[in-house]
């Protein structure tokens, strides 16, 4: 009990730091920040699948970019007001991803990774060649009627807010039905099945809500950038990007895929900006470390207080 | 007499495919690693024929052994000092299968990376005295070169089924896919057996390079178009299945010469991933039936 009331007060605090941040913080700063949160929102949003599921989305990158194109399309056709569009953007991804989840959720591990990276091309080559999106010369979006310093408050905010609302159905879903089926499912799908539940609709429900948030910050994402075309916003190495931040951090803990966004983030930034060549090189190579030594993450290396016998000692396990 | 010419083109280009395929769809068949390593790998050989051809001038269809075995030492080495570090997770549930593939992900940036430094990102080319040339039959014109490609594509693939087949290091692959646990009790290595098939994975895709490097131009960021070739292809041909993934690869390029003709260009690949879903969804086991390495 007091291990967590210390817990809610440590969330309590970093919140409210993190709510007072952009007032003292210079826009390189605030900008960086609303890049964290971005990831932040894309690495839960997927957790909520792959981390209790088990199965990973590789193409989920596909509802960013959806989510991206309809706001813009949403708000330049059809005239929209940004928020309007925005949710209309998000809920488009959660109907996508509910049609095409139920042939494609029957498929298991490998090959489920394989079809959503099929469809996030596929789609990704559909949007380079119809008029409505203007293909490869990409979308303009509105520019946002506010004054810079505001511009970033208001990105900063927004950002932050889709992170804390995705968080927080992660964690609702994992005390829930939906997390215990999907855990269930994780550990074996046939048992899961034969005690009666429906395993298929709950993966399903799991997908098209991790879409929904998906399609959220992609929406955001769009007027952030002012521009998007369809190699950057179906770019599957997004996908591999937050995949890497979940289980860096922690697939299936709520903390593990914010703490993994954050270190990548940070990261790549002070690499990018100490070695610009190399940059590429060393994030892969610490990926390939991460890989062999900490395989299940952050958040175990802090459960087993930072002890080095018991990274050697993961060497061990995975090693034939 | 354009159909024929389309059909022709699809089906020489699609031999590449196929030997683009036939490595990653070895390695993923034997030891579970989806090798994301092996788009880079493909762009490796082709820049070791390059290399060869404009420093020493030697012709690019001789450089083939020599990236073929550079490959392989490098598909060796990763093997032996990285995935073998890994590859026990794969027989555990949850995330252990994904371990490997977000490794040779790391890997491959690492190459990219290196291949920039040495190369730097210019597309390049390798062109021969005899790249223009073409043999004109009833109306369809098809360049020697592609069929040269072909020929050893298919060289290559054959030359690997025999290996398969005739060799004990061969035969002992064949066992670790049928049945690892018995493998392992009649006395067959399984780590020696994995550094050999990831090494041939690789010796493969140094092969594919090479010939990727006599009809396109390439540079390090372009080794995801031929990863996601290989995946098409393998979910074509059915996993672990070398004239699977001959087939698959030829089918694919007689779809997507007819798609980019009949359909319009932009949409050539996009017909290809959307056969990979429909493919996965209702046909998982491959075209051609689940035929691992038999």
């Amino acid at each position: 009990m007091i291990e967590r009331r210390k817990n809610i007060l440590l969330f309590g605090i970093l919140i409210l730091v993190l709510i007072l941040f952009p007032f003292l913080a210079s826009n390189y700063w605030i900008r960086l920040f609303t890049g964290i949160f971005m990831y932040g929102t894309l690495a839960q949003a997927t957790n909520i699948l792959m981390g209790f599921s088990g199965l990973v989305p590789f193409g989920n990158v596909v509802f960013f970019g959806i989510g991206a194109y309809f706001t813009g399309i949403a708000m330049l056709s059809l005239g929209f007001p940004f928020f309007i569009a925005l949710v209309l953007g998000a809920s488009a991804c959660f109907v996508f991803a509910f049609v095409v989840g139920h042939p494609v959720l029957k498929l298991k591990g490998h090959y489920f990774a394989i079809a959503t990276m099929g469809i996030s091309e596929a789609i990704k080559q559909i949007a380079t060649n119809v008029k409505i999106t203007r293909g490869g010369m990409g979308l303009n979006l509105p520019l946002v009627p506010l004054e810079v310093n505001t511009s970033y408050l208001f990105f900063y905010f927004l950002m932050f807010s889709a992170m804390i609302l995705v968080t927080i159905a992660a964690f609702w879903i994992s005390k829930n039905r939906i997390g215990y089926a999907l855990r269930a499912i994780m550990s074996n799908e046939d048992g899961a099945k034969s005690i009666g539940i429906n395993t298929l609709h709950y993966k399903v429900l799991a997908w098209a809500i991790s879409a929904f948030f998906t399609g959220l910050a992609g929406g955001i994402f769009a007027y952030w950038y002012g521009y998007i075309d369809p190699p950057s916003v179906f770019d599957i190495g997004i996908s591999v990007r937050f995949i890497i931040m979940i289980l860096l951090g922690g697939a299936g803990t709520i903390v593990g895929p914010l703490l993994g966004a954050s270190f990548i983030e940070l990261l790549s930034e002070t690499v990018w900006s100490q070695f610009l060549f190399i940059h590429l090189g060393v994030l892969g190579a610490i990926i390939v470390l991460v890989v062999i030594f900490m395989p299940k993450g952050f958040l175990w290396f802090y459960r087993q207080k930072f002890s080095l016998e018991a990274l050697l000692e993961n060497v061990r396990k995975g090693k034939l | 007499m354009l159909i024929l010419q389309v059909l022709i083109n699809g089906i020489l280009i699609g031999g590449l495919y196929g030997c683009v395929a036939v490595g990653f769809s070895l390695v993923w068949g034997v030891s579970n690693i989806i090798n994301l390593s092996h788009g880079i790998f493909i762009m490796l050989g082709a820049y070791i024929t390059f290399w060869l051809f404009t420093l020493f001038h030697i012709d690019p269809f001789l450089t083939i052994p020599i990236s073929a075995t550079i490959l392989f030492l490098v598909g060796y080495l990763v093997q032996k000092f990285l995935l073998n570090y890994v590859v026990g997770y794969t027989q555990q549930s949850g995330f252990g299968v994904f371990l490997s593939l977000i490794l040779t992900f790391g890997l491959a940036r690492v190459f990219e990376n290196l291949m920039v430094g040495i190369w730097s990102g210019d597309w390049r080319s390798v062109t021969t005295t005899y790249s223009g040339l073409s043999l004109h039959l009833a109306g369809v014109s098809i360049p020697y070169i592609r069929i040269a490609v072909f020929g050893v594509a298919l060289l290559s693939a054959g030359l690997l089924s025999i290996f398969l087949y005739r060799s004990r290091a061969g035969m002992a692959i064949r066992a670790i896919t049928f049945n690892t646990v018995g493998a392992q009790i009649v006395g067959i290595e399984l780590d020696r057996i994995y550094n050999i098939t990831f090494a041939l994975g690789a010796a493969l895709a140094g092969i594919a390079g090479s010939l990727v490097s006599l009809i396109y131009s390439f540079s390090p960021f372009l080794s995801t178009p031929y990863l996601s070739w290989a995946f098409v292809i393998v979910v074509m041909g059915g996993l672990g299945s070398i004239y699977g993934a001959i087939a698959g690869g030829i089918l694919l390029g007689i779809i997507e010469s007819v798609a980019s003709v009949y359909v319009g260009p932009g949409y050539q690949q996009a017909i290809g991933f959307i056969i990979l879903v429909l493919l996965l969804v209702f046909r998982p086991q491959g075209l051609f039936g689940k035929k691992f390495l038999k």
